[in-house]
């Protein structure tokens, strides 16, 4: 049933931010820009020994038109998709747009720079006296630099904390696909393995070695061929109709022993039928169907028939069962079939076909065309 | 105690006669392979207990005990429906997995064995349990436990403990199957267990309110309340 599981995805969708990174990048901002505000204060008073207050009010200013404009350019990244870019064209859009707010706001901050009017102090003499005697373009330039590096710092950590989010969102992405498809194979196992099946089987079994050892041990051995048969096949293999009806007839046989006189089979197969290629479990697939869905069904059980032959450059293989009259088997035997004919769709395209015929009152007909060249 | 085989499989039938066989007071009146055939036996030969398997042709084991009047103790027996017997754990006897375990098997009889409704279903006999199916779940329900049956359509709701499963049957046809000791016919559309009764009290017109425990107040009409005081003053 592979072919029919629909693999769904619960994570994150990456357009729609969850609530929870939301919350992170307001953090974040506050987090960074307050960090940064209150290390110039500090060093401001304790260093160049500013006057606190009106040093904390033009920090303060600066700071939230900082933070503000930061916000707008992360909006404008997201909304020009700026994170699904190439490192290049990201670090120039990056550089400029540093820039362009870098101006403005190096130009505003030259004015507002209490530096720029107060008293030095020695410290800042002593230290850099290129500083307090800087005419005033190199001032505004050094200041436009200053902003604009703080611009290339902001943006550098925000695609870097952008980038391991993505990255991870798409480790945990990959896990689930992988979870969804093996919780699909082991479906698949399980409906192939065919349970019900098998421990009626077991306990026919369980009731041969009473009545007849001999015969139990032949039930054995015929379930063990047919579980490895099962264990080994791929969905995608193709064997010979001959190796395939080994398994069939082997499966028919335990099949008999457990309803005794209400199965009866006749099979059919052309001789030039016998090395065709076909997919590997088809034609047992076709059977446990209508063993399940016919003479199971039937307080007298029935004739199940296998048929094979050549025609034109197809082969024919009808597999036909009595069906009981009051239910409507295609609802029952739909999801076998869709999956049969998915896996014929796969490997021969539309040269092969599988129809369940039931025409007929009493019988249904499954009907399998497979083209002798693959 | 008279006990039926009911599996379509004869191999699986063979197995089950010989593991009785450890249990002597077992006697197998018969062996059955569908339900048709399952329906017409249980009433001829009242067995008091079925050993039955759940999927057979021409209709499940449930099936069976939906046609079924009266039904014996039940041994649900399944190669791998465990999810639909489980739905019955409520208050089944027991069911076992095939390849049925000797020892599972000990444990199922010793609970058909102690189980207190262990009597003989004659043919006619009043009813004691009744089998309810409605949606996907199941029960084996004690009609003494039932305070009050409630008409509705062509359907029965059934008043017991916390739950109101839908019967699909009719209450005229069942009330003659009723213990009359037990049930009292209160208006055209109830019939009351008279077990449950708290308190009665008058009402207009000669009618009377009867206070159901855990149940709800139900009129009785006026010519059942003649009935009733008759009934009750004896």
């Amino acid at each position: 049933m592979a072919a029919g599981t629909e693999i769904r995805m619960s994570g994150a969708e990456n357009s729609i931010a969850p609530r929870g990174s939301q919350l992170a990048y307001w953090a974040l901002q506050l987090g960074g820009w307050g960090f940064f505000t209150l290390t110039r204060f500090l060093a401001g008073v304790a260093a160049l020994q500013l006057p606190w207050l009106s040093l904390g009010l033009e920090l303060l200013l600066s700071s939230i038109i900082g933070l503000g404009l930061s916000h707008g350019l992360r909006q404008y990244a997201k909304r020009h998709h700026w994170s699904t870019l190439t490192l290049g064209a990201l670090s120039r859009r990056v550089i400029l747009a540093s820039f362009i707010v870098g101006v403005p706001l190096g130009i505003l901050t030259q004015f507002t720079d209490l530096t720029a009017f107060h008293d030095p102090g020695p410290l800042l003499q002593e230290y850099a006296p290129g500083l307090t005697r800087m005419a005033l373009p190199a001032s505004i330039c050094l200041e436009i630099l200053n902003w604009a590096l703080l611009y290339v710092i902001w943006f550098t950590l925000y695609f870097s904390v952008l980038g391991v989010r993505a990255r991870r969102s798409a480790q945990l992405r990959q896990s689930e696909m992988a979870r969804a498809l093996h919780l699909a194979e082991l479906k698949l196992l399980k409906s192939q393995l065919n349970p019900h099946f098998l421990f009626n089987a077991l306990n026919t079994v369980r009731s041969l070695i009473a009545e007849n050892p001999s015969r139990a041990q032949v039930a054995v051995t015929q379930l063990a061929n047919t579980l490895r048969y099962t264990l080994k096949s791929r969905q995608d293999e193709l064997v010979t109709l001959a190796e395939e009806l080994t398994i069939v007839a082997g499966y028919l046989e335990i099949e008999s022993m457990r309803f005794e006189d209400r199965l009866r089979t006749e099979i059919h197969i052309a001789d030039a039928a016998l090395a065709v290629r076909i997919p590997e479990m088809l034609v047992q697939t076709l059977v446990e169907n209508a063993i399940k869905h016919g003479i199971a069904e039937l307080p007298l059980g029935g004739l199940l028939r296998v048929r094979a032959f050549k025609e034109d450059d197809m082969l024919i293989l009808e597999v036909e069962n009595p069906r009981p009259q009051a239910t409507t088997p295609a609802a029952t035997t739909g999801v076998g079939l869709s999956n049969a004919r998915d896996r014929l769709q796969l490997l021969f395209g539309g040269r092969a076909s599988l129809d369940l015929d039931l025409s007929k009152p009493a019988l249904a007909t499954a009907r399998l065309r497979i083209p002798l060249k693959p | 105690m008279k006990a039926m085989i009911i599996d379509d499989e004869p191999p699986a039938r063979r197995e089950l006669r010989r593991l009785l066989a450890e249990f002597p007071w077992v006697e197998i009146v018969a062996e059955v392979g569908n339900i048709e055939q399952a329906a017409v036996l249980v009433d001829t030969l009242a067995p008091e207990l079925l050993l039955l398997d759940i999927q057979m042709p021409g209709g499940s084991g449930f099936d069976l005990l939906d046609r079924l009047d009266q039904v014996p103790q039940v041994i649900f027996i399944t190669a791998h429906d465990e999810h639909a017997v489980r739905a019955f754990k409520v208050n089944a006897l027991d069911y076992l997995l095939k390849p049925i375990d000797p020892a599972r098997l000990a444990e199922a009889m010793a609970r058909v064995k102690n189980a207190e409704a262990s009597r003989a279903v004659r043919p006619g006999a009043v009813l004691e349990q009744i089998f309810v199916r409605d949606g996907s779940r199941c029960w084996f329900v004690p009609l003494r436990e039932v305070r009050l049956l409630s008409s509705e359509g062509n359907y029965i709701r059934l008043s017991w403990g916390k739950l109101a499963p839908l019967l699909g049957r009719a209450l005229v046809a069942l009330e003659q199957r009723l213990d009359p000791n037990r049930f009292f016919r209160a208006n055209r559309h109830q019939i009351i267990n008279v077990d449950f009764i708290e308190s009665v009290e008058l009402g207009v017109n000669g009618r009377l309110h009867a206070s159901l425990r855990d149940g709800p107040e139900v009129e009785i009409s006026r010519r059942q309340a003649r009935l009733f005081k008759s009934r009750m003053s004896v």
